[in-house]
């Protein structure tokens, strides 16, 4: 009998293993929802970062891009870890649970590699979704010797954040399948107040 | 040894894999002509299956390892046929 651990003859087998992983433990739909929640997170954090060292009157362009890419890495880590244990404690959980009632070892069936598998993924998801969200957010700023204008730069970079806001409550409008433009309506207002409340308190 | 045709497992098993995939799974394996699932219990986590599988050539070690391989647990083997055809149970005045 074959065992399929690890052991793919075909990139097809491969991807019907990961299929079924998908269908015994729902990955997508857990991967999903930490990509939205820390993606949102990411873009968030960034506003803070940039309307910090706008409102600190910072016209040095490498201040904030030192300081968005550090916190970035730091969400990337911290999304990593936080997912891991708590996913690894969930599964764990989760296992034993079945384990009590099916009577048999669970570990090396598919259903725990398929609790395995989807530690391994929704944290990798959870690392890379508020880093890669918060990149993007800082592109205008690494492209602002090519800008010319530092307070350009930050404008275009809030106007990314808010577009990408806009992005992802859109996604999870496709997510719902309710209405696109009311869910990224919301995002994008949450970006919005985190602005005026920055700007607020900044405001001298 | 003689060719087993005919293997009845009364079987728990978690929900996922779903009885689809299992019968799937089971039908590719080696001697399996044919295969038939009947859920009669449902809980919360695991349900019951009366697994028939049918087949010139079957391996009951492989079709066991094939189950506990997808979470399930084989409580007994209900039916078994052996040999050149398959003789169905027979009933008696007793029964």
């Amino acid at each position: 009998m074959k065992n399929n651990r690890l052991r793919w003859a075909s990139i097809s087998e491969f991807l019907e293993e990961i299929q079924t992983y998908n269908k015994i433990v729902g990955i997508a739909e857990i991967a999903r929802r930490y990509f939205a929640m820390n993606a949102f997170d990411g873009v968030l954090t960034t506003i803070g970062v940039l309307a910090g060292n706008y409102l600190a009157g910072v016209r040095d362009l490498s201040i904030p891009i030192k300081t968005g890419v550090a916190t970035s890495i730091a969400m990337g880590i911290s999304g990593l870890w936080g997912a891991y244990l708590t996913e690894t404690a969930e599964r764990q959980r989760e296992l034993a649970e079945l384990e009590k009632v099916s009577l048999i070892d669970q570990t090396e069936t598919s259903i725990g590699r398929a609790s395995r598998f989807a530690v391994i993924v929704v944290s990798i998801v959870d690392g890379i979704a508020p880093a890669l969200a918060a990149m993007i957010v800082l592109i205008p700023l690494f492209l602002g010797p090519v800008i010319g204008n530092a307070i350009l730069s930050y404008g275009l970079a809030a106007g990314l954040a808010l577009l990408c806001l806009f992005g992802l409550g859109m996604f999870l409008g496709k997510v719902s399948e309710k209405n696109l433009i009311g869910f990224g309506l919301k995002t994008l207002l949450a970006g919005l107040v985190a602005i005026l409340i920055n700007f607020l308190l900044g405001a001298e | 040894m003689g060719n087993l045709r005919r293997i009845v497992l009364d079987v728990l098993k978690p929900l996922e894999p779903n009885i689809v995939d299992l019968v799937r799974k089971i039908s590719t394996a080696s001697g399996v002509e044919g295969v038939n699932i009947t859920i009669y219990e449902i809980d919360h986590h695991v349900e019951n299956a009366k697994i028939t599988v049918e087949g010139e050539q079957l391996s009951y070690q492989d079709l066991h390892d094939l189950i506990v391989e997808n979470g399930g647990a084989v409580h007994s083997i209900d039916e078994v046929a052996a040999g050149k055809r398959t003789v169905e149970e027979v009933v008696t005045h007793q029964d």
